[in-house]
C-alpha cells in the first residue's frame, strides 16, 4: 500500500512537577474559585488541564491514566460517587490523545475546536452516567450547556498558552 | 491506522497500513524500548494484537475498575449494591432461559411418559369396562328373565286353567317353518296339540313330543291354524300364518264391519286354545270376493320367544299339574 505524505509533529514534555503541580493546583482552584467567583462554577479547570497535557504527550495511555486521577481527586471532593468524573475525564484523555495524532493541533482553531469538542463530550457523557448509575434526572439545557462550552473553551485559550511556556521539547 | 517511528524530536505519521512484519519496528510513544522479541510459544497475532491495541485495552481496565468501584457505592432497592444488581440482572435472562428449557424438557419428558401411563391405563380401563359391559348384559338378561318369569308366573297363578312354564331351547333351521323346541316333553306328560301361550297371548301349540323336549309350531307358520274372532264384533274366522312373521284371519264376509287396530282373540272353538286370549291385531283390511283379507299382527313376539306356559287339558288333576310341573 503506497504511503500518505508524511506530516511532522511535535512531541513535547513537561516536567513531571510542573505536571502533577498544575494539575493539583486546579484542583485547589476549582473548589476555591466558585467561593468568591460564583460564574467560576461554570469553569471545569481539571478538564481543561486533562485536556492540555493528553494532546500535549500524544499517548492515549498517559491520557487514560491522567484523567482518571484527576477525575478520582475530583470525586473525592464533590458528593457524589468515586468513580464517576473519574470515568468520564479518563475518556477524555483518551480520546485527546488520539485526536492530538489524528488531526493537527498545534494551530489555534484545531485547539479550540478540539476543546469545545471534548467539554462538550464531557458534560454530556457526565449526565448520561449520572442518570444511569445514580438515577438523577436527565434534563436537556441547551443553553446552559452552550455556555459551558464557550466559557471553558475560551478559558482554554488563555490557560493553554500560559502552559505553553513550560513546555519543552521531548 | 496510523503508526509511528521517532527520530530526535520529532514524529512521523504514517499512512501505510502495518503489516505483521512491521510491528516489531514500531517505536510507539507508548513504549520507547524496542518491542521485546517474542517468544516461540506465543501465538505471533495475539501478541501482535494486544500490543497494537495497548491503549484501547488499558482505557477498558481503568474503565471497569472504576465501574467496580461505582458498583460498590451505589445501591439500589433495599440497599443492595450496584455491583450485585448487575450481577443479577446480567445473569438473570440466562438463568431464566435454562429454566425455561429444563421447564419444557421435563414437561416432554412428563408428557410422553403421561401419555404412556395414559395408553396402559386406556388399556385396563377398557377391559374393565368390557368386563363390566359384559356384566351388565348378563344382569341385564337375568333382570329380564326374572321379570318375564315373574309376569309368567303371575299369570299362571290367575289363569283359570293349568298351566306349565317351559323354556324355548331352539328353533327351526329354516325359513319355511316357523316352530321352536321347548325343553319338557314326555317327562312332563305333554301329548300332541296343547297350546302354547305367553302372558301377551297364544304363541302356537305342541306337534312333536319327544322325551325331553317338544316341537311347537307357531301361529305363523303356514301349517298353523287356531279359531280366531273379532273382539269388537265377535264374527268368527281362523287365523292362519303366512309364513312371514305374519298371520291372516280368514272367512269373514265383506260386510263384516273390521278395522286396523281391532283385536283378534282366540274362540275356543278349535278346542286347543282357551277362549279369548289375544291373538293378534288387525294391521291391513281389505275386500276379496266373498271373505275379507284381513292381516293379522301376532299379538306375541313369536320371534323373541325364551319362557312359554303349555296349558294343560282341563281333564288334567292337580296332581298331574304338579307332576307335569316340578
Amino acid at each position: 500500500m503506497p504511503a500518505s505524505a508524511e506530516r511532522p509533529i511535535n512531541v513535547h514534555r513537561v516536567h513531571w512537577v510542573t505536571l502533577w503541580l498544575t494539575a493539583f493546583l486546579a484542583l485547589v482552584l476549582q473548589t476555591f474559585l466558585p467561593v468568591i467567583l460564583p460564574l467560576s462554577r461554570l469553569f471545569d479547570l481539571p478538564l481543561l488541564v486533562v485536556i492540555y497535557f493528553s494532546v500535549m504527550r500524544r499517548s492515549k495511555v498517559f491520557g487514560t491514566f491522567f484523567g482518571t486521577i484527576l477525575g478520582l481527586a475530583e470525586d473525592a471532593l464533590s458528593h457524589g460517587f468515586l468513580g464517576i468524573f473519574g470515568i468520564v475525564k479518563a475518556l477524555v484523555g483518551y480520546f485527546g490523545a488520539w485526536a492530538s495524532v489524528q488531526f493537527d493541533l498545534e494551530e489555534f482553531l484545531g485547539r479550540l475546536a478540539l476543546t469545545a469538542v471534548l467539554v462538550l463530550f464531557h458534560n454530556v457523557t457526565l449526565a448520561g452516567l449520572r442518570h444511569i448509575l445514580v438515577e438523577s434526572p436527565l434534563t436537556f439545557q441547551p443553553l446552559d450547556l452552550a455556555s459551558v462550552v464557550l466559557l471553558n473553551s475560551a478559558l482554554a485559550v488563555v490557560l493553554f498558552q500560559l502552559l505553553d511556556r513550560f513546555r519543552r521539547p521531548a | 491506522m496510523s503508526n509511528f517511528a521517532s527520530q530526535g524530536s520529532r514524529m512521523y505519521v504514517r499512512g501505510a497500513k502495518i503489516d505483521r512484519a512491521s510491528v516489531l519496528e514500531i517505536r510507539s510513544p507508548e513504549s520507547s524500548r524496542p518491542v521485546a522479541p517474542r517468544t516461540p510459544e506465543a501465538p505471533q497475532v495475539v501478541q501482535a494484537f494486544i500490543h497494537r491495541h495497548r491503549p484501547f485495552f488499558v482505557l477498558a481496565g481503568v474503565l471497569l475498575a472504576q465501574l467496580m468501584l461505582l458498583s460498590a457505592q451505589i445501591t439500589r432497592d433495599r440497599n443492595l449494591p450496584l455491583a450485585k444488581v448487575w450481577a443479577e440482572a446480567a445473569l438473570a435472562p440466562f438463568e431464566r432461559s435454562l429454566r425455561g428449557l429444563a421447564d419444557v424438557t421435563g414437561g416432554l419428558w412428563d408428557s410422553v411418559r403421561d401419555v404412556t401411563s395414559a395408553e396402559r391405563q386406556n388399556g385396563e380401563l377398557r377391559a374393565q369396562l368390557a368386563a363390566s359391559a359384559n356384566r351388565i348384559r348378563e344382569l341385564s338378561e337375568q333382570s329380564a328373565e326374572n321379570e318375564r318369569l315373574r309376569t309368567l308366573l303371575d299369570y299362571k297363578a290367575r289363569a283359570p286353567y293349568s298351566t306349565v312354564a317351559a323354556e324355548v331351547i331352539g328353533s327351526s333351521p329354516g325359513e319355511a317353518s316357523s316352530t321352536v323346541l321347548i325343553d319338557r316333553g314326555a317327562d312332563s306328560h305333554f301329548t300332541a296339540d296343547l297350546a302354547v301361550i305367553t302372558p301377551d297371548g297364544a304363541a302356537g301349540k305342541i306337534v312333536a313330543v319327544y322325551p325331553h323336549t317338544a316341537q311347537v309350531l307357531l301361529l305363523s307358520d303356514p301349517a298353523a291354524g287356531a279359531g280366531g274372532m273379532l273382539e269388537k264384533s265377535q264374527a268368527q274366522g281362523v287365523l292362519k300364518g303366512t309364513g312371514r312373521g305374519l298371520c291372516r284371519l280368514d272367512y269373514l264376509m265383506n260386510g263384516e264391519s273390521v278395522s286396523a287396530g281391532d283385536l283378534v282373540v282366540t274362540s275356543g272353538l278349535d278346542q286347543v286354545f282357551p277362549k279369548g286370549l289375544p291373538l293378534g291385531r288387525v294391521v291391513k283390511v281389505t275386500d276379496g270376493n266373498i271373505y275379507k283379507n284381513i292381516v293379522v299382527e301376532p299379538a306375541v313376539a313369536l320371534d323373541r320367544l325364551e319362557e312359554v306356559l303349555v296349558v294343560l287339558p282341563k281333564a288334567s288333576t292337580p296332581e298331574v299339574a304338579r307332576t307335569r310341573n316340578p
